[in-house]
């Protein structure tokens, strides 16, 4: 029986905890708040359960035919009027029970491939185009990202069902279609259009190079090229979709033939406004084949309840298709068609719906007054937009949606803030949105609190209420970070304080830019927030921190595939300082090459297949004319610099630090030799387990002991030690400022982005082990400012300290998750221990926090017994997602998290 | 088409869930695509009951519409209850 690592840590009497506090009760404990959904979002919300992820080819079908007959017309008209003919020939489905309608595509859970952005990966496995698609380095990422496969991922084909880029199953009907197509797109996706201009840049092999070491991720061009930001419902609620087409047809008379004193681009406004009309026009289709479907079915429906529904349905459509909401319902009704309309539009990531408690407030206050709704009634039709939410697929390459996202889609629903002029932005509305995520327990919306000291303690204590209940949500921002980083960054486009508070994030914890519009309803006026930002977390993805360190130690190689990643250095690294240099520099050179790489994936994205319809609805560019590609929207300088694995990073500076430079105890060939030893253990991937805890010693592994135990001793993050600490803000000060030497193509500098999502999963997997006695193919440590599972010996306290020795406003983000077993938190003095903790690490200047309320042993009995835990969710890096359909490397880094047993 | 041919996704009372199953309106519960329909089937809208549908004879699950003047490709399977074009054979 090989001995693990645990055992020999055991025996060692080395601090290696993975429970903090006390012990855990023997006893698996539940978490202490459940409620059940109503019965109608229960009923559908059982009906997701038992759905697949499943695609078609439908709208990419009538896209493309569209798009070959306009052959030589204008981009922007060309686009505008494939995405009108695919809308208009959706084919509309409306399940029984549904209040809320309308889906991406036909199926429940639906989804397709978008094959102008990236065609490779739709191809069969044995088809030529694919294998030289794998020859990219954008496919290795791809290699090592799994799914879980539960739930309701389609990891392999069965019967007439194909499973495709791992995660999606198609009918094999439509598959010699989904070829046809894919192939009608080879040379011209923006994938195969960026491959050959990138191919222009003298130091292409050596961006491959890094694609295929996966020291980058992933690239968002041609994959995710929108998301992380927030949508602005606001034009589409305030005018109706007639009042737009309107404004659009007047603005169109006015720029026909004038440059409007732009000579650049100012001739495109026209063309602009012809795009916006044909896209309404077909989303108005879109909508009215729903109200068309909901009558016949209320026409053939037997069930006079439900025959109803039906008419009521069609009616909500009906006149949502063309005019301003009139109740609730309909406000949110539209609000969600819209947000899946722009989801059509492109593939997309965390596209948040913002703060939508203060957005449909409007409708909220004026039903209630007139006694239209109940606050019941509301609560129900919140759960059922939880449902909608949360059956949203995003449709992308394996190693986009399984390694970066989990299958997640990061729809993000703000809550508190503060309004322009600095009062708190809660309300009664914001009450009920809790409430409906924890009667509604299921991953979308995911909920964020904006978190500010003037937010009364009443609703603070009600999102304590809602974090008892497990979901991982709301997750924890501060917002006075946020509007301070806001002014830094977009200072310089404009924004002023008053705007900077109309924030909201995007996607898991992207900070992103909004704008306040002033809406009128039956001659009221209200004011609102709204999206206002180009998408964040595009630029340069997630940086594999401890490999590029792993690369400085091996002179520039990487030992998994045997390439020189980096021109060699040939440096002996007699100093601490040296190392340092150049780790530097080869982050530098990573960001660089990378950087632009991206600019050029954007700019072919922008020239042939820039947004449309989601340009229209954010600030300004249905004002100016202009999409944004042409920077119509009103704040650009959204680009970023993502990292993954600090913690692991900066713990291996530490160590070397420590016992290679101050105490000399160790040479630096000797950690060489130990890591590429393994330590003496066997890989992660030979164990099956990708957590530290759970690996295997070899035969003869013995001698590697003493070293592997002075680098687990080393001093770790999250313990408020100076000494690591000091690295930590070292590192984070050069980071930050780093970051702001690049320029994204919209000539704005990029920032620091610092959360992990999944990343630290398959990342981790292609890292040999690192100085802090972590071990080869093992995650890294979650999040930025996570400690390494088991290393945090001091208490949350210590955390908040060491997190916030550097200053976190001069990043996007930066993310901090804690494990927190159920009986920590228990009752209402649980509950205020839990705020105060909070309230601590805001104060301290942390941005964001975030609660797993689980019991570990509830975690390892899921991952034995998945068919029992169907439902079971956990919080990762920024999101909530289903246990079943986690990665394994993702969930044996969730259940090595230390457990908290009191705070 | 005879029945055999006939799958739950060719039938207008079918409310597809996933790629495997959905739910028939008629009977008002869940049904498995695959598996043989009953008397109540009625067509559902798509290119091979279309008039205007000429399959390819090397693959008959693709074929070309012939209603437009540029005689695009489509295939068999395409739904097509929002086609301006289609017209029952």
């Amino acid at each position: 029986m090989p001995k693990k690592i645990a055992d020999i840590l055991k025996e060692k009497g080395i601090p290696i905890n993975f429970q903090y506090g006390g012990t855990a009760p023997e006893e698996l404990v539940d978490r202490e708040v459940k409620k059940e959904p109503d019965p109608r979002p229960k009923k559908l919300l059982n009906l997701y359960f038992d759905t697949l992820s499943s695609a078609t080819v439908e709208f990419p079908y009538w896209y493309t035919r569209k798009w070959k007959e306009l052959e030589g017309d204008i981009p922007v008209i060309r686009r505008a009027t494939a995405m009108k003919y695919a809308f208009s020939h959706l084919t509309p489905t409306i399940f029984p029970g549904e209040k809320l309608v309308m889906g991406k595509a036909r199926y429940y859970r639906g989804s397709f491939p978008m094959p102008w952005e990236s065609e490779g990966y739709f191809l069969a496995k044995e088809d030529e185009l694919y294998q030289a698609a794998l020859k990219k380095g954008s496919a290795s990422a791809d290699e090592v990202s799994k799914f879980g496969s539960g739930g309701g991922n389609v990891t392999k084909s069965f019967g007439s069902v194909v499973s495709i880029a791992g995660k999606f199953g198609i009918r094999e009907e439509e598959v010699p279609a989904l070829i046809r197509l894919s192939r009608e797109w080879v040379g011209k996706s923006v994938d195969d259009l960026r491959s050959k201009y990138e191919q222009m840049m003298p130091d292409y092999d050596f961006k491959e190079k890094i694609m295929r070491s996966v020291i980058c991720m992933f690239e968002s061009g041609f994959t995710l090229p929108l998301g992380r930001e927030v949508i602005n419902y606001y034009y589409p609620l305030q005018y109706g979709f007639d009042g737009l087409i309107e404004m659009a047809k007047e603005r169109k008379a006015e720029v026909a033939g004038n440059a409007g004193g732009d000579g650049v681009i100012g001739m495109d406004r026209l063309y602009f406004y012809e795009a916006v009309i044909l896209v309404l026009e077909g989303i108005q289709t879109w909508i009215l084949n729903y109200a068309k479907e909901a009558r016949r079915l209320a026409a053939e429906e037997t069930d006079p309840t439900q025959k109803a529904e039906y008419e009521e349905i069609a009616e909500c459509l009906e006149w949502i298709a063309h005019k301003q909401p009139r109740t609730f319902r309909e406000a949110l009704q539209l609000i969600y068609t819209i947000h899946i309309a722009v989801l059509n539009e492109d593939a997309i990531s965390g596209m948040s719906p913002g703060r939508v408690g203060q957005i449909l407030w409007p409708w909220f206050e004026q039903d209630m007054e007139a006694g239209r709704t109940t606050e019941e009634e509301v609560i129900e039709l919140l759960e059922l937009h939880r449902v909608k939410m949360t059956c949203i697929d995003c449709f992308a390459s394996a190693g986009v949606v399984g390694g970066v996202l989990s299958g997640n889609t990061f729809n993000n629903l703000c809550l508190g803030g503060l309004t322009r002029d600095g009062r708190p932005a809660t309300n009664r509305l914001e009450f009920l949105i809790l409430e409906a995520g924890i009667r509604c327990a299921c991953p979308q919306p995911t909920l964020s609190v904006l978190y500010d000291e003037k937010l009364p303690e009443d609703f603070l204590l009600k999102a304590v209420e809602c974090v008892k209940t497990g979901t991982g949500y709301p997750a924890w921002m501060n917002n006075r970070n946020a509007i301070e980083f806001l002014l830094w960054q977009y200072g310089r486009e404009g924004m002023t304080l008053e705007e900077a508070r109309a924030f909201s994030i995007g996607g898991c914890l992207e900070t992103s830019p909004g704008a306040w519009h002033e809406l009128t309803l039956n001659g009221k006026t209200y004011e609102i927030p709204g999206g206002a930002g180009q998408p964040t977390s595009v630029g340069v993805h997630f940086l594999a921190n401890p490999k590029i360190l792993e690369c400085v130690l091996f002179n520039g190689r990487d030992h998994r595939t045997g390439e020189q990643v980096y021109p060699a250095h040939n440096r002996k690294l007699e100093t601490y300082e040296e190392l340092w240099e150049v780790y530097k520099q080869y982050y530098e050179m990573t960001v660089d090459v990378l950087c632009r790489a991206n600019n050029i994936q954007h700019d072919i994205w922008r020239k042939n297949n820039m947004s449309i319809f989601h340009s229209l609805l954010k600030p300004d560019c249905l004002t100016k004319g202009h999409h944004i590609g042409n920077l119509g929207i009103r704040y650009n300088g959204t680009f970023n610099v993502e990292s993954c694995g600090t913690v692991n990073l900066i713990n291996s500076l530490a160590a070397l630090k420590k016992l290679v430079y101050d105490e000399k105890k160790y040479t630096l060939d000797q950690i060489r030799e130990a890591i590429l030893a393994n330590f003496g253990f066997k890989t992660a991937e030979e164990v099956g387990n990708y957590s530290l805890v759970t690996q295997e010693k070899k035969e003869g592994g013995e001698v590697w002991d003493d070293i592997h135990t002075d680098c687990l001793l080393a001093p770790k993050h999250g313990n408020a030690d100076p000494y690591v600490d000091a690295i930590l803000k070292e590192y984070e000060d050069w980071f930050c400022d780093m970051c702001t030497k690049y320029e994204s193509l919209y000539a704005k500098p990029l920032y620091a982005c610092q959360i992990s999502v999944s990343t630290h999963g398959p990342q981790g997997a292609v890292t040999l082990a690192t100085p802090d006695g972590r071990l080869a193919g093992t995650t890294y440590a979650d999040a930025s400012m996570s400690p390494y599972p088991g290393t945090d010996r001091n208490g949350p306290y210590a955390i908040f300290t060491s997190a916030t020795c550097w200053d976190q406003t001069k990043s996007q983000n930066s993310q901090l998750n804690i494990k927190v077993h159920p009986s920590a938190i228990k009752g209402m003095e649980g509950a205020r221990k839990l705020l105060e903790m909070t309230r601590a690490y805001m104060r301290a200047g942390g941005f964001h926090i975030q609660y797993n309320v689980v019991d570990s042993k509830v975690l390892r009995d899921a991952q034995e017994h998945p068919e029992n835990y169907r439902e079971l969710m956990v919080r990762v890096a920024g999101f909530t997602q289903y246990w079943v359909e986690l990665g394994k490397h993702i969930q044996d880094e969730v259940i090595a998290r230390t457990e908290y047993e009191a705070v | 088409m005879n029945g055999k041919e006939l799958k739950h996704h060719d039938c207008r009372n079918f409310i597809p869930v996933d790629v495997a199953k959905g739910i028939c309106n008629v009977h008002k519960q869940m049904v498995l695509i695959d598996t043989p329909v009953c008397e109540k089937f009625r067509t559902l809208p798509k290119c091979k009951n279309c008039a205007h549908f000429t399959s390819d004879p090397n693959q008959d699950t693709m074929g070309t519409c012939e209603a437009e003047k540029t005689k695009p490709w489509t295939f068999a399977d395409l739904i097509t209850v929002t086609c301006e074009n289609y017209s029952a054979k």
